[in-house]
């Protein structure tokens, strides 16, 4: 899967109509994907396997009831406030906002900017698949591999 | 299939530790945490306490670093032992790209172990992963306690795939880093795109 550049250009878009302090997309795997906003209060890494678990267990939830999935996910804090929603089978975008008041305008820029997002996503091209040498990469990530995991036992 | 993006030229893997409850699975991420290169693994999450045994998971990312122009990362989890959360357990093995198993070598946990050892193989099947080539290795924990099982008898109940095994003490740190050792050049020799 291919995340074009305008997928920045899109969540960007959103924090500016929005007002809202931080988008990110975030895989299915719970990696932080794209971020836009102010970031420097938050550990992204972590927030992006935290809600990805969150998700597979709100999805199983949403089977017990009957539903495929939830498409938002919307946690109230007292001062901020997290919009969850689902841009296709393994991407979601959260958004991290202050003032509840806005929270229709939230909700309507989520929606428009998730439709161009998805658009935007590509399946991988394929002279991109080729910049990886599957051989090469295995032999040198095995050598790291015993170089990191030897040295702090001496 | 590890999580690639060519556009940030960025791989992660997925490595979950799974088990029963107790068994160790929170004190191998917490020793991997400690004994590695601090500048290699960000915060560690731990959801998972004594005094929370309900949550879902710990996660521990882990940068192995640049690779072929890659920045490639290893993430680690638990799951969670308990028995009713068969749900969560299953969703969290989702996309994983191997497997430890942790069991736990006091006699009376015979059970527990085994029972947990099956719910993971039904849940590699109901994932299409191959039970023989799938990266997993297992490690029996708590070698220090005063009664253990024998080891022969650990292999003959949890490991009829003849999978690696490791003796661990996780909570002094042996044998802990020899297990993700493993189970991660497991990962990478089996990797394709
Ligand atoms: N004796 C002994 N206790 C251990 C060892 N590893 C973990 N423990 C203890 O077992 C308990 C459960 O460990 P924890 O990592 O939370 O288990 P988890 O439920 O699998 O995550 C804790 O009290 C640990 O300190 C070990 O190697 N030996
Ligand atoms: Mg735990």
């Amino acid at each position: 899967m291919q995340v074009h550049h305008n997928a920045k250009e899109a969540l960007d878009k959103l924090v500016n109509d929005s007002e809202c302090i931080t988008a990110l997309l975030i895989s299915r795997e719970g990696v932080s994907i794209e971020e836009s906003g102010n970031t420097g209060y938050l550990n992204t890494t972590a927030l992006a396997a935290l809600i990805a678990g969150m998700f597979t267990a709100t999805r199983e939830v949403a089977r017990m009831v009957g539903e495929e999935h939830f498409s938002i996910l919307l946690q109230q804090g007292t001062n901020r406030h997290i919009h969850i929603s689902l841009i296709n089978e393994t991407v979601m975008m959260v958004i991290i906002f202050e003032d509840y008041q806005r929270i229709g305008k939230v909700r309507y820029e989520a929606k428009k900017a998730s439709e161009v997002i998805a658009n935007i996503m590509q399946p991988e091209p394929e002279a991109s698949v080729e910049k990886l040498n599957v051989a090469g990469f295995r032999e040198y990530a095995l050598n790291l591999i015993d170089r990191i995991f030897d040295k702090p036992q001496g | 299939m590890p999580y690639i993006n060519y556009d940030k030229q960025e791989i992660a893997f997925k490595i979950v530790y799974f088990g029963p409850g107790m068994s160790g699975k929170t004190t191998n991420l917490i020793k991997i945490h400690e004994i590695l290169d601090p500048q290699k693994c960000s915060e560690m999450v731990v959801l998972d306490t004594e005094e929370e045994r309900t949550l879902f998971f710990d996660f521990l990312p882990f940068d192995l670093g640049s690779i072929c122009g890659f920045s490639v990362r290893f993430n680690m989890y638990t799951v969670p032992g308990q028995v009713q959360y068969e749900a969560s357990r299953k969703l969290i093995l989702d996309g994983a790209d191997g497997v430890v198993f942790v069991a736990d070598s006091h006699p009376s946990k015979r059970e527990e172990n085994l029972l947990s050892y099956q719910m993971m193989t039904e849940n590699f099947v109901s994932h299409g992963f191959d039970p023989v080539t799938y990266p997993l290795v297992l490690q029996f924990n708590k070698r220090d306690l005063d009664q253990v099982m024998n080891i022969s008898e650990m292999n003959a109940s949890l490991n009829k795939g003849g999978h690696k095994t490791f003796e661990a003490v996780a909570l002094k740190g042996q044998g802990v880093i020899e297990t993700i050792k493993e189970v991660s050049k497991q990962i990478v020799t089996r990797f394709e795109i």
